[in-house]
C-alpha cells in the first residue's frame, strides 16, 4: 500500500496516542494501588481493629499485642479476638480476609454504580452470565480470595520479604501473555522485566533483616508468596485479555463483586465456622466498620477509610486491566508494578504525614529503586536504539 | 441482546472489514440509546482487540475532511475466540 505522508503521520499519531494513554493508565493504576493499600491499613488499624473500640485492646491486640509479637517473630499459641480464642494462623487469615472482603465489596458497589451511571448496568448483568464473564469470575477468585489469602499467610510465615516475592507477578503475567495470549516477548522486554523485579527487591530490602533460609516455616512462607505472585500474574494477564472482550468498567465490576461477595459472605463465615466461632461473624462484620468519624481533628472512621480504599482499589484494578489490554500484559504489568514504590510512598503521605504514625518514612534506597524501575519500564516500552534514532531525526 | 462489546466483535466474525463508522451504522438500530455507543469508545475497543490479537488492521484511508479511517478484520485466533466465547 502506497501511503501518503499525511496518512502515515495520522496512523502513527493514532497508534502513539493509544500507546501513551495505555502506559499512563497502567502507571496510574500503580499509584492508586498505593492509596488503596494506605487506606486499607488505616481502616484495619482503627476503632475495633487495633487500638480498640471504647478502650478495648482491639482485634489485633493493640500496641505490643499479639500481632506485633507475630511481626517480631514471637508467635503465641492462641490469641484472643473479641473474647474468643483463635489459633494465630486462623486469626491472621480471618482478619485479613474480613478487611479485604469489606474493601472489595464496597469497591464493587462503587464500580457497579459507576458502570450504571454510564448506562452499562444491563451489560454488567448480561456479561456476568456469559462465557467471558465466567473467565472473569475465575480470574477474580484466583486474584482475590486465593492470592490475597496466600499473601496474608506468607506475610505471617516469612515476614515482609513476602512482599517483593509477590512482585514477581509482572514476570508471571508477561510469560502467560507470551505463552497463551500471543503477546510480544523478546530479550529487551525480558531484561526490562528483570530490572523491574530487581527494583522491587531493592524497595523491600529494608525487610530483609531477619533473612533465614534454614527455617522451614520461612521457606514455606516464601513458597506460599509465590502462589500469590502466580495468582496475580494470571489475573493480570487474563483480566487484561478479558478486557479486550468485555468493557473494562464491566470487567472490574464483575471482579470486585465476585471477590467481595465470595470473600465476605462465603469464605469469612466458613473460616469462623472452622474456628468454632461462627456466631462472632455478624457482630464483627458490623463492628469492623463502626467507629467515631473524627478523632483529634483527623478522620478516624473505618467506614470512611474503607470507602476510600474501595474506591481506590476499584479504579486501580480497572486501570490495571485496561492498561494491560492497551499495552499487553508485559508492559502493562511492569507499569502497574510501580505500586511497589507507590505503596510505601503513599503510606508515608497518608499514614506518616497525615495521621502522624511512626515508621513510614522512605529509605534512600527506595528512591533509587524507583529510578531503576523507571529504567526497566522504559526498556520494556521502547527500543532504545529506535528511540534515540527518532530523537536524532527530530 | 448481547453486551455492546460482544456485538462489536461479533460483526467481524464473517470476515468483514469494518471501521468505527461502519460499526456504528451496523449497530445503530439496537445500540444507539447506549451511552457508551460513541466513536471514541468504539475506537478504543477495536484498538484493544487488535492489541490482544483478536483483530488486525486491513486497510486505512483519509477522508475528504482529512480524518483517518482504519478498517479491521478478524484474525484466525480472533475467529476462534469469538466463535468459542461469544454466543
Amino acid at each position: 500500500m502506497n501511503d501518503s505522508v499525511d496518512l502515515k503521520q495520522a496512523r502513527r499519531a493514532r497508534t502513539a496516542s493509544f500507546f501513551k494513554k495505555g502506559i499512563l493508565i497502567a502507571l496510574f493504576s500503580g499509584l492508586l494501588y498505593g492509596f488503596y493499600s494506605a487506606f486499607i491499613v488505616a481502616a484495619t488499624s482503627s476503632a475495633a481493629w487495633y487500638p480498640g473500640l471504647n478502650g478495648a485492646e482491639g482485634w489485633y491486640g493493640g500496641a505490643d499485642g499479639w500481632y506485633d509479637q507475630v511481626l517480631a517473630n514471637q508467635i503465641p499459641d492462641l490469641v484472643n479476638i473479641a473474647g474468643a480464642s483463635f489459633s494465630v494462623l486462623m486469626a491472621v487469615v480471618i482478619l485479613g480476609a474480613l478487611g479485604s472482603g469489606i474493601n472489595d465489596f464496597i469497591s464493587s458497589l462503587w464500580m457497579i454504580g459507576k458502570a450504571a451511571f454510564k448506562g452499562k448496568f444491563m451489560d454488567f448483568l448480561r456479561c456476568y452470565k456469559s462465557k467471558p464473564g465466567l473467565v472473569m469470575i475465575v480470574c477474580a477468585l484466583i486474584g482475590g480470595p486465593i492470592a490475597s489469602t496466600a499473601y496474608i499467610i506468607a506475610l505471617l510465615m516469612s515476614g515482609p520479604i513476602a512482599a517483593p516475592i509477590t512482585a514477581l507477578c509482572p514476570a508471571v503475567g508477561a510469560i502467560i501473555g507470551w505463552l497463551f495470549l500471543k503477546q510480544g516477548m523478546n530479550l529487551r522486554i525480558g531484561i526490562g522485566i528483570i530490572i523491574c523485579v530487581i527494583a522491587t527487591f531493592m524497595i523491600s530490602s529494608t525487610a530483609f533483616e531477619d533473612f533465614s533460609l534454614t527455617d522451614p516455616m520461612y521457606l514455606a512462607g516464601l513458597a506460599i508468596a509465590l502462589i500469590a505472585a502466580l495468582g496475580w500474574g494470571i489475573e493480570g494477564a487474563i483480566g487484561g485479555f478479558g478486557t479486550s472482550v468485555i468493557d473494562y468498567e464491566i470487567s472490574i465490576s464483575i471482579r470486585q463483586f465476585t471477590s467481595g461477595v465470595f470473600t465476605l459472605f462465603i469464605m469469612v463465615p466458613v473460616l469462623f465456622l472452622i474456628a468454632g466461632h461462627f456466631g462472632l461473624f455478624p457482630t464483627m462484620l458490623v463492628e469492623a466498620v463502626q467507629g467515631p468519624l473524627v478523632e483529634d481533628g483527623l478522620l478516624a472512621s473505618p467506614l470512611i477509610f474503607f470507602l476510600i480504599s474501595g474506591l481506590a482499589a476499584g479504579f486501580s484494578f480497572a486501570f490495571w486491566y485496561k492498561g494491560n489490554s492497551m499495552c499487553g500484559a508485559a508492559l502493562g504489568m511492569a507499569c502497574n508494578g510501580g505500586f511497589s514504590f507507590w505503596v510505601p510512598f503513599v503510606s508515608f503521605l497518608v499514614l506518616g504525614l497525615y495521621l502522624g504514625w511512626e515508621g513510614y518514612a522512605l529509605a534512600p534506597i527506595q528512591w533509587i529503586a524507583a529510578l531503576v524501575m523507571v529504567l526497566g519500564i522504559f526498556l520494556i516500552a521502547v527500543n532504545p536504539l529506535e528511540f534515540f534514532k527518532k530523537q536524532k531525526e527530530a | 441482546m448481547r453486551p455492546l462489546n460482544y456485538a462489536i466483535l461479533k460483526l467481524y466474525e464473517d470476515g468483514s472489514e469494518i471501521d468505527v463508522q461502519g460499526v456504528m451504522s451496523r449497530l445503530n438500530d439496537d445500540y444507539r440509546k447506549f451511552r457508551a455507543f460513541k466513536p471514541k469508545a468504539i475506537n478504543e475497543s477495536l484498538m484493544s482487540a487488535e492489541k490482544n490479537g483478536l483483530l488486525e488492521e486491513s486497510n486505512w484511508e483519509l477522508d475528504d475532511k482529512n480524518e483517518l479511517h482504519v478498517y479491521y478484520k478478524v484474525t484466525d485466533y480472533g475467529t476462534e475466540m469469538i466463535k468459542g466465547y461469544i454466543k
